[in-house]
């Protein structure tokens, strides 16, 4: 398994608290790996797991799913639905061959930019060091190439 | 006649495989399936039927029709890539019979050229069925389990055989010239003998394709299709069912196929143009803009898909589309069983 | 199973007493099949109650059928009343449909079955051995003898999957999902799959393409599995519609016991409690 390659990870993050935090750690100019592209949600608890096994289907190395923390949630409730529902995809995923450290569930609040640095950096070794995904053929192909 | 050894026939197997792509019955899993086999050693030679058809090489669940690149130059089409000579060893009579039934529509001018290609360069050789199975129909539409007129080459197992796997015997009947061709160095004897006359099984009657349309608002269509789950299994295990569906989609970069929708192209993307099975069981299969459904109710579809088989396709191109092999009534999980609903069609 | 004919003459005179009476426009039992098989009977005439059969060939889930009594035959009139025999497994699909609120329970009379086990072709269905309810979780009459066996789901063969490394995983199940021809025979088959258009096939969105090809295999599987999760009654009806074999069960049973362990939900068991992933406590820990 090759770890010298480029990762692809997608982030859904939510528009009142983790991607705010994206946002504090990039005007506060704190470093973290590009391998990451973000895709702002209005709360995690919209993130359907199907988006994330299509973020698997088409590609990405690694996913990320950042909410507020539970019981900061902007629609009350959205985080804890999405607690629930990723503890459970979490489970699946891993049990059809998709390691779950290639999915991140995790909480940032809007005030925490080094935090966002830091998880996002975390992840992007740990997929790094995982090798890249690649195992739903047929699609996925090279990625890499950026379309500006 | 001539016939040749087990032994035989796996080194005349092997040496096809070396040069062009040999597709025989294979074991995968728990079913028997037409598959490429890089040689003898993974062929099943001791099967009765497979469990799909060998229709999925000549009209593949999906492959590429054309592809559209949008680049400086402008628009360019693609065409996909030739396919490679084949052979297709142990292939029964329903399913070579079923090819004819095929070609029937998909050779018809305009003829279909991805059908075409695929009939041309592959050479069929058959093996003859000793008996007839359970489920097993083809005598009643005229077929017969040694029918040796659909094949290049017909094989037959013989009953005595010397030497156990190894010496068992088969007849071979060149029926083609493509058959001639193919044959090459197949290590052939010549004997006194007669080819084995398969057990014949009990006929059903089938009514033909003009005495159908009376039925048509009959009640027993509703009543049959109450248990069907419209599942859609028959039209996919079927030799002659073709329906399909067409749709383009967007590929980011080189290489992979098929996924996401969309119907623009992006600069530097290409778009693959995807002809996949589709079925006429499907609830939405036949509906149409604006919502209207023509076939809404499974009593409506599966009547249709009886009256396609037996009635509309003979009437529009010839034989019907049905070759007795008994797939449907296997793997239908609600017993809608064709015998059974030919046998009351003839007495309603 | 049961006291065999005995059972059999209950079955049809309490069939034919809710047709006659009125109670029901339709029942939903088993006869006899081509070939030795049995399959499922939809009796409209009461003296057509004579049609059904109890065996243990009566393999097949029927509420599934139920989806399809849910409009009005014609127009202005009320939705059909229904009768339907469920064995234990059958019932807790009821149970899970009540509770989403597809089938009104007052629109359904429900003849219920103790089972012993089925058979496919003469051999004991696997999903039997595991099974440990065996009379019916909800019925409006109950019929049958004191079941006999009762099984348990000691999950082995999905502990055995789990403790392979998920490359191997990975293979064992591409392996599997290779053969997959997306006929949807699972889906049609399965009483808890009712979307009215499935994810599978929407325009728009377009989660999946038409292509009939590993990666959409893989996808199609993993989300019907999902989408199952803390509704699937283990019933099989989808692993034994499969044409090609493929161990559904493995799958779906995985997610059951992961919701079970995690939220403490069985599904099925009856038609009150909230379905686990509509709802949250807020202050569980959960693994993440």
């Amino acid at each position: 398994m090759t770890t010298d390659y480029e990762p692809r990870i997608v982030g859904f993050l939510c528009r009142w608290c983790s991607y705010p935090g994206a946002d504090l750690a990039g005007t506060s100019r704190l470093t973290y790996p590009p391998a990451l592209r973000i895709i702002r949600v209005p709360c995690s608890g919209r993130v359907d797991p199907l988006f994330v096994l299509k973020a698997f289907q088409e590609g990405a190395d690694g996913v990320m799913v950042l909410g507020c923390h539970p019981g900061d949630c902007h629609y009350m409730e959205g985080n804890y639905h999405a607690r629930r529902r990723y503890a459970l995809m979490h489970r699946l995923l891993e049990y059809v061959g998709i390691e779950k450290e290639r999915l991140l569930v995790a909480w940032v609040s809007a005030a925490e930019g080094r935090r966002f640095a830091q998880v996002t950096t975390e992840f992007t070794t740990q997929v790094q060091e995982l090798g890249p995904w690649g195992g739903m053929e047929g699609r996925g192909g090279e990625w890499g190439r950026e379309v500006s | 006649m001539q016939v040749t050894t087990r032994e035989h026939l796996t080194a005349w197997l092997d040496g096809l495989a070396r040069h062009l792509t040999l597709i025989a019955p294979k074991t995968v899993e728990q079913r028997v399936l037409y598959r490429p086999v890089a040689d003898s050693s993974e062929i099943a030679f001791d099967f009765a039927r497979t469990d799909l058809p060998v229709k999925e090489h000549f009209l593949p669940p999906t492959h590429v029709l054309l592809s559209i690149e949008k680049g400086k130059e402008g628009v360019r089409l693609g065409e996909p890539s030739p396919e490679r000579e084949r052979v297709v060893f142990g292939l029964r009579p329903c399913d070579a019979r079923a090819l004819r039934v095929l070609d029937a529509l998909f050779l018809k001018e305009p003829a279909d050229p991805y059908y075409a290609e695929r009939r041309e360069k592959t050479t069929l050789v058959g093996l003859a069925c000793r008996e007839m199975g359970e489920q097993c129909f083809c005598t009643s539409l005229g077929l017969a389990p040694d029918e040796a007129g659909d094949v290049d080459v017909m094989l037959t197992v013989m009953e005595e055989g010397r030497g156990g796997e190894e010496g068992r015997r088969y007849a071979v009947q060149v029926m083609t010239e493509k058959g001639a061709a193919i044959l090459g160095v197949l290590n052939l004897e010549k004997v006194e003998g007669a080819l084995p006359v398969p057990a014949a099984g009990s006929k059903t009657p089938v009514l033909e394709a003009g005495a159908w349309p009376r039925l048509f608002d009959h009640a027993y269509w509703a009543r049959l299709a109450d248990r069907c789950l419209s599942c859609r299994l028959c039209t996919y295990v079927c030799p002659t069912c073709r329906c399909f569906d067409v749709r383009d989609y967007e590929v980011p970069c080189e290489g992979a196929s098929s996924g996401g929708a969309s119907n623009g192209s992006a600069p530097g993307g290409r778009i693959e143009r995807l002809r996949a099975w589709d079925s006429c069981m499907a609830e939405g299969y036949r509906r149409i803009a604006g919502g209207h459904n023509p076939r809404l109710t499974k009593g409506d579809r599966l009547r249709n898909r009886l009256y396609c088989k037996f009635c509309y396709y003979p009437q529009d191109y010839g034989p019907v589309a049905c070759v007795g092999c008994g797939r449907c009534i296997a793997r239908c999980p609600v017993n809608v069983d064709v015998v059974e609903v030919l046998a009351d069609v003839a007495t309603l | 199973m049961g006291e065999g004919s005995e059972l059999i003459d209950k079955i049809r005179a309490k069939a034919r007493e809710l047709l006659q009476g009125g109670r029901v426009d339709c029942f939903i039992g088993y006869e006899e099949g081509s070939r030795g098989r049995a399959r499922p009977a939809f009796i409209y005439d009461p003296q057509d109650a004579e049609r059904l059969i109890w065996d243990e060939r009566c393999a097949h889930n029927l509420v599934v059928y139920l989806h399809q009594f849910k409009s009005p035959l014609r127009r202005g009139e009320e939705p059909p009343r229904v009768g339907i025999l469920v064995k234990p497994c059958d019932s807790r699909s009821l149970n899970i449909l009540f509770r989403e609120e597809q089938i009104e329970r007052e629109r359904v009379y429900v003849v219920g079955v103790t089972c012993d086990g089925v058979r496919t072709n003469g051999q004991p269905q696997e999903r039997c051995r595991r099974c440990a309810e065996r009379v019916p979780l909800v019925y409006d009459i109950v019929m049958g003898g004191v079941p006999n066996v009762l099984g348990r789901d000691d999950y082995a063969d999905v502990t055995k999957l789990e403790q392979m490394s998920p490359r191997e995983r990975l293979a064992f199940w591409t392996k599997e999902f290779d053969r997959c021809i997306r006929c949807y025979a699972c889906r049609q088959a399965c009483p808890a799959c009712y979307c009215f258009e499935c994810v599978a096939e929407q325009l728009d969105p377009a989660w999946m393409g038409i292509a009939i090809d590993l990666s959409q295999k893989q996808f199609f599987h993993c989300m019907r599995a999902y989408h199952l999760a803390g509704r699937c009654s283990g019933c099989s009806a989808c692993e034994e519609a499969c044409p090609m074999g493929i161990p559904l069960s493995l799958l779906n049973r995985k997610v059951a016991r992961e919701v079970e362990a995690l939220f403490g939900y069985k599904a099925g068991q009856d038609a009150e409690t909230p379905p686990p992933l509509a709802t949250f406590k807020k202050e569980e820990q959960l693994p993440l």
